[in-house]
């Protein structure tokens, strides 16, 4: 009887050492900081989509001295000395930042709603309809170009909004509440930025408005992120009512005005598949032995055929056909096969190395997209780099102007060659098939589109950047769904799209 | 191919006698030091699945087969202690689709068994303990390509187990089986409906429950058993993604078993048919392995009861 006692009791111990291992996930903290630069001459920077910085007025705030002020310094103490534990903690989440927040909530609705429609039993795929957004399949089908638009129009209204803000910071110097009395006990830093209007209930606003166009299905989500984003800055003490009313208010405004422009970039018509018997005409006419087909059960249409046709942002439509990346080689020569050959190489041995960076850069269904993957990226710079909320905005709509416009000039590419995937000559792949034309890698181009703006931007970390551009090309390689041709011909183009991108920044009169 | 050569010179030198091969869930045990060494081929297809509880199949997929050959070697420190290890190479491949197989070793698992109790009437309580861990770096999250999800685990168990003198038995056991959070390629995933921007990944711990009836004597031995795998948690398939392995996945199967092993050679077959599941596929499993049971003791017992 000892000796089964004996067992039970390891039994139980072995139990209780196995259950208390930690099981809980690390993800970096970002905790909040005094902005290196105030980037006090803001207010004139050049807008994307306002005419200027003073379009969407903002009233005068009451004077700090006021008994309407005073009235609010009052009703804040009272408000700090009753928050709970959840909203000291909401104040931390949005401490980080709130472009940096906004952003990654974007690409974490991307991520929701990135996964294509299933066959019905027709064998059809049924269009995701906005106006049913939560129905089978969801809208949007959140794939790269989808995500690339979202966030490019997200980042101009944050941007934009910022700018307007800044004006109206520096035009009416009201001091931030814990400066204008000292017993308002602030929970996060307080930097010598004016506070009204609010920068974050104008990120707020602004990105409110963008995200509930752009995934319609989650209003009651995105409702509970501005009510949060607002209230977290009253209770952490940083700002007061009214600095919080006329922050929303033109954060709305401006990205209305940035929506006009998405409602008429043509995006409505990006799957016009009737545009695909005409194209493959062309690329026939050109010499293509044989096009690009679905490798799908059933045969799904391509995605967004005329996506190639949406209004890009940093050149026009003559500049994005005269520096479209000239023909792949002929499916018969020598250049092909090479490349094909390669990829038979991989195919029969792909290493462990090629297969964790095809993994690691996939990015595929259910994430948040190359383009995604380069905002973050993009983010975490501007946070390590202790940017400002505005050049935060305007390093995150450089480059998601950068990247929508890769995203338009390669799918403008691809349909214009209809060039054929490595699968139909026989090859499997490890990281799951895109259901488009392969000529040029929609990967490279976005990755060197991104890696050129940054470097840019963060000249110290241009190399590296550059090389993780790199990688993201060669990842598509390694995961046999493009031909090293299709990789190289992507990262130059991309290189050239990003330029436009800098060449804007330069001229914006940020000084940045 | 070395220790190919050694385990024949194993087998030529030793000394056999007929005790019998046992498994993790039985009740069986080896003498004290003797040794069964076993090689088990599994071939295991799908062609539907639950997405979900939504139950489909995948034009892109065909039918999946995932198979394995796995040596295993048991041994008995005493006839109420036996040691069970294992380590199957596993392969994977759809009829269907474009999506590349994947091959490999893949985790190395240890069990102990303990004969706790053992009436006169035949009723007995056993307990196991093991683990596994992850021999390769294979990919994890390529789903269902994946040879496997790459969790170190450690299991408890609990086995009761009645035989009566004329063969014929039953057998309950139920289990615990912790798992460790994983590390994948990538560092940022969807899961639990959002995303995760880490490359840790968390796995929900899992139970099984089975019971066995069956008949057992002279080295024959025919059973047919339910079982039911079951996570602790975790997340499920979206409509039309892939699956992850933080899902919650279940299956109930039903199944046969048959050993023969009259003397120190035997095989046996195992055939399982998922009946009910959720997050994963409806797999139907035919195992068959070949077995040898060695004695480094000149005289012999009777192993099993």
């Amino acid at each position: 009887m000892k000796k089964i006692h004996l067992s039970l009791i390891l039994l139980a111990a072995l139990s209780v050492f196995v259950s208390s291992c930690n099981k809980e996930l690390e993800e970096p903290l970002k905790e909040a900081y005094i902005p290196a630069k105030l980037d006090e001459k803001g207010g004139t920077w050049k807008t994307y989509i306002l005419a200027g910085s003073d379009e969407v007025p903002v009233a005068e705030p009451k004077a700090t001295n006021s008994v309407e002020y005073q009235a609010e310094i009052t009703k804040l103490k009272t408000t700090i000395s009753t928050i709970t534990p959840e909203n000291k903690k909401a104040v931390a989440y949005w401490g980080a930042g709130a472009v940096y927040r906004w952003n990654e909530i974007a690409r974490e609705l991307s991520a929701r709603y990135n996964i294509p429609p299933a066959s019905n039993a027709e064998g059809k795929y049924p269009a995701p309809d906005a106006a049913n957004p939560l129905a089978d399949p969801k809208f949007p089908f959140a794939n790269p170009p989808y995500v690339a638009r979202a966030l490019a129009y997200l980042s101009v209204a944050q941007y934009d909004a910022l700018v307007a803000a800044w004006n109206y910071k520096y035009k009416y110097s009201r001091k931030a509440p814990s400066k204008n009395d000292a017993s308002v006990s602030a929970l996060l830093p307080v930097s010598d930025l004016p506070s009204y209007p609010s920068e974050d209930a104008v990120v707020a606003a602004a990105s409110y408005t963008v995200l509930v166009a752009m995934f319609p299905g989650e209003v009651p989500l995105l409702d509970a992120k501005l009510a949060e984003a607002k209230n977290a800055r009253i209770w952490g003490g940083m700002n007061v009512d009214s600095d919080i009313a006329a922050g929303d208010a033109l954060g709305k405004a401006v990205a209305a005005k940035v929506m006009g422009r998405a409602k008429a970039d043509g995006m409505s018509a990006s799957n016009n598949q009737t545009v695909n018997a005409a194209a493959i005409a062309n690329a026939k006419a050109m010499g293509l032995k044989s096009e690009w087909l679905s490798q799908e059960f059933p045969a799904r249409p391509p995605m967004l055929p005329n996506y190639g046709t949406v209004q890009t942002w940093n050149f026009d439509r003559a500049t994005m056909i005269a520096m479209r990346p000239g023909p792949p080689p002929a499916l018969d020569s020598d250049e092909f096969n090479k490349d094909l050959d390669e990829l038979k190489k991989i195919d029969k041995g792909q290493t462990r190395e090629q297969a964790r960076i095809a993994n690691y850069w996939s990015d595929g269904a259910g994430s948040y997209t190359p383009p995604g993957h380069w905002h973050r990226a993009a983010a975490n710079l501007c946070f390590k780099n202790k940017y400002s909320e505005l050049a935060t905005a305007r390093t995150l709509a450089l480059l998601g102007t950068a990247e929508m416009d890769a995203g338009i000039a390669c799918w403008d590419t691809k349909n214009y060659y209809y060039y054929p995937r490595p699968q139909q000559f026989g090859l499997k792949t490890s990281v799951g098939l895109p259901n488009f034309q392969s000529y040029t890698s929609g990967h490279s181009t976005f990755s060197s589109a991104a890696a050129t703006v940054l470097g840019a931007i963060f000249p110290s970390e241009a190399e590296k950047l550059k090389a993780m551009a790199l990688e993201a090309s060669n990842s598509r390689v390694y995961g046999l769904i493009h031909y090293r041709f299709d990789a190289q011909t992507g990262l130059e183009h991309g290189e050239k799209i990003g330029q436009y991108a800098i060449a804007r920044g330069k001229a914006d009169g940020s000084g940045l | 191919m070395k220790l190919l050569y050694k385990l024949i010179l194993v087998l030529v030198g030793s000394v056999c006698m007929n005790t019998y091969a046992q498994m993790p869930h039985d009740a069986i045990y080896m003498n004290k030091k003797s040794i069964c060494i076993a090689t088990t081929y599994s071939n295991s297809q799908w062609s539907e699945y639950w997405e979900n509880n939504l139950k489909r199949e995948n034009l892109n997929i065909g039918t999946y087969t995932m198979q394995s050959v796995m040596p295993m070697v048991a041994y008995g420190i005493t006839k109420k202690l036996n040691l069970i290890a294992g380590v199957p190479y596993v392969w994977t491949k759809t009829s269907a689709g474009n999506l590349m197989g994947q091959k490999g070793l893949q985790d190395l698992s240890l069990f102990a068994k303990y004969n706790m109790v053992q009436a006169e009437n035949g009723l007995s309580l056993h307990g196991v303990l093991g683990g596994s861990v992850p021999l390769t770096n294979y990919v994890k999250d390529f789903l269902p390509m994946s040879i496997g999800i790459g969790a170190k685990t450690f299991t408890t168990r609990l086995i009761v187990h009645y035989k009566h003198k004329s063969g014929f038995y039953i057998t309950a056991h139920g289990s615990y089986i912790f798992r460790s959070n994983i590390k994948v390629d990538r560092d940022a995933y969807q899961a639990d409906d959002r995303v995760y921007n880490t490359n840790e990944v968390r796995i929900p711990n899992a139970t099984d429950v089975a019971a066995r009836a069956g008949y057992y004597k002279k080295g024959i031995q025919a059973e047919i058993f339910i079982d039911k795998n079951t996570c602790v948690g975790g997340d499920y398939i979206r409509r039309n993604d892939m699956p992850f392995p933080t899902n919650n996945m279940k299956s109930t199967g039903v199944g046969f078993y048959g050993k023969f092993q009259p003397k120190n050679i035997g095989f046996n077959l195992t055939v399982r048919r998922v009946i009910d599941g959720q997050n994963m596929g409806q797999s139907t499993t035919i195992s068959a392995g070949f077995l040898y049971q060695i004695n480094f003791r000149t005289k012999s017992a009777e192993a099993t009861k």
